[in-house]
């Protein structure tokens, strides 16, 4: 019997809108795939591209990054500085090899219940066509 | 009067006169051949300074080891992208560096006691042929930039490679990394006290003998020099198992120029990219 395959997400969301959106979602009782795992972190803005070339490196098939709207950061500015970064890594990931649609960056606010669950959703699904990563990324032995 | 005999005259009158402690500059090495760094402090020693084809390192790495000393500095036009890099970064204060500029002719790759008879590729797209900052000028300036047509033809290739066939190309190259971080070493941009690859905890590069560490490894060097990389080359050069580094850092020059209009060391005061934003610009970005 074959296994269906189930894409390993991870979600990086901002402790100040996403997380909070994604709260929204869950005390609105709105579904969205099991198949993201969440880390909170302060702001977008702290997020390293370091941690996304080593959540790929560990087996993630797709991550996804979730912050304030830019204008709403609730340190002002992360979120334009972490806009910037992203946008230089994410053809950086396309060319080492890693599609650039397995790397999102979304902006949900915490009233976004809704939008929360339809980016997971849509992000699962997409990161589920490309498939598992073409070379077997390494059992972690972190 | 040649190059090497105007580097001397210079360097001897800055000692003579005090007006720095050392002079950084090159030396013939011991096999006869190829170029070494030297250091002189003595005016005495000057007859030693050469500067030829063979010259090859970036001598901008020594000057942060020299932060408050009075030093002089023999640079080629892309090591002086260097020296404004670091000036931007608060590195090296400009009052302390004394920069012999030399116009570069192009530069020679040597191994195994061959000089290349052509110039490396780099060099024959080189539009910089006059250092970008100088106190002293060797040689005489090129009346025009030479024009060049593509300047990255190799990237724009890779780029038109698929997905797969790249990530095989990297998983072959990096595969061969042995992580001995030269290229960090020998990098002007890589300076940090502690760099993340040196971290235990979290142990971000594990320290077993995996392709996929040294993937991490090899990305996030690259990444950290996005918009600071000055193109020299030296990671590239020292490099023991050849990878081509810099078709990583040119690909991210190329996108820092296309998405920020932004080229490193050109200058010692612009702003870099990652150190300021627009509000309401589109980079493709969550939207």
């Amino acid at each position: 019997m074959a296994i269906e395959y189930q894409p390993k997400v991870v979600g990086f969301l901002c402790n100040w809108c996403s997380y909070a959106g994604a709260d929204m979602a869950g005390t609105s009782r709105i579904c969205y795939p099991t198949n993201i795992r969440v880390i909170r972190v302060p702001c977008s803005g702290r997020i390293d591209p370091l941690l996304i070339i080593k959540s790929f490196q560990m087996g993630a098939d797709g991550v996804l990054v979730a912050g304030c709207h830019p204008g709403d950061c609730h340190y002002t500015e992360g979120n334009y500085y972490a806009r910037r970064r992203f946008a230089l890594l994410r053809p950086f990931l396309d060319y080492l090899g890693i599609e650039k649609d397995r790397f999102r960056v979304e902006w949900v606010s915490a009233s976004e219940g809704k939008r929360f669950s339809q980016v997971v959703s849509s992000f699962t699904e997409e990161v589920r066509r490309l498939g598992p990563r073409g070379i077997a990324p390494e059992r972690a032995v972190l | 009067m040649n190059l090497a005999e105007q580097i001397r005259n210079k360097a001897k009158e800055l000692l003579e006169s005090k007006t720095v402690e050392c002079v950084i500059g090159y030396e013939r090495a011991t096999d006869g051949l190829t170029a070494r760094p030297l250091f002189v402090y003595e005016p005495e020693e000057v007859g030693k300074l050469i500067f030829d084809q063979t010259c090859t390192h970036n001598l901008v790495k020594y000057l942060l080891n020299r932060r408050d000393k009075a030093t002089a500095i023999v640079v080629k036009p892309c090591d002086s992208r260097a020296i404004n890099l670091l000036l931007n970064e608060k590195q090296i204060q400009r009052e302390k560096v004394l920069i012999i500029g030399v116009v570069c002719p192009g530069i020679v790759e040597t191994s195994w006691n061959q000089t290349s008879e052509k110039l490396p590729a780099r060099c024959q797209l080189c539009r910089q042929h006059t250092p970008v900052v100088y106190d002293f000028l060797v040689g005489e300036t090129p009346p025009t930039e030479p024009a060049v047509p593509k300047p990255y033809a190799d990237i724009v290739e890779m780029e038109a490679k698929s997905v797969a066939e790249r990530q095989s190309f990297w998983a072959e190259h990096f595969s061969r990394c042995i992580r001995c971080y030269a290229c960090r070493q020998v990098c002007p941009g890589c300076y940090c006290s502690e760099c993340f690859v040196g971290q235990l905890d979290p142990l971000w590069v594990g320290i077993r003998i995996a392709p996929s560490e040294n993937q991490v490894w090899n990305a996030i060097r690259a990444f950290h020099l996005a918009g600071r990389c000055i193109g020299c080359h030296e990671c590239e050069r020292v490099c023991p198992v050849n990878i081509p580094l810099m078709l990583l850092n040119q690909k991210l020059e190329k996108e820092v120029g296309e998405l920020f209009n932004f080229q490193a060391g050109l200058s010692a005061e612009a702003l870099p990219p990652f150190a300021t934003f627009q509000k309401g610009e589109k980079l493709g970005i969550g939207e």
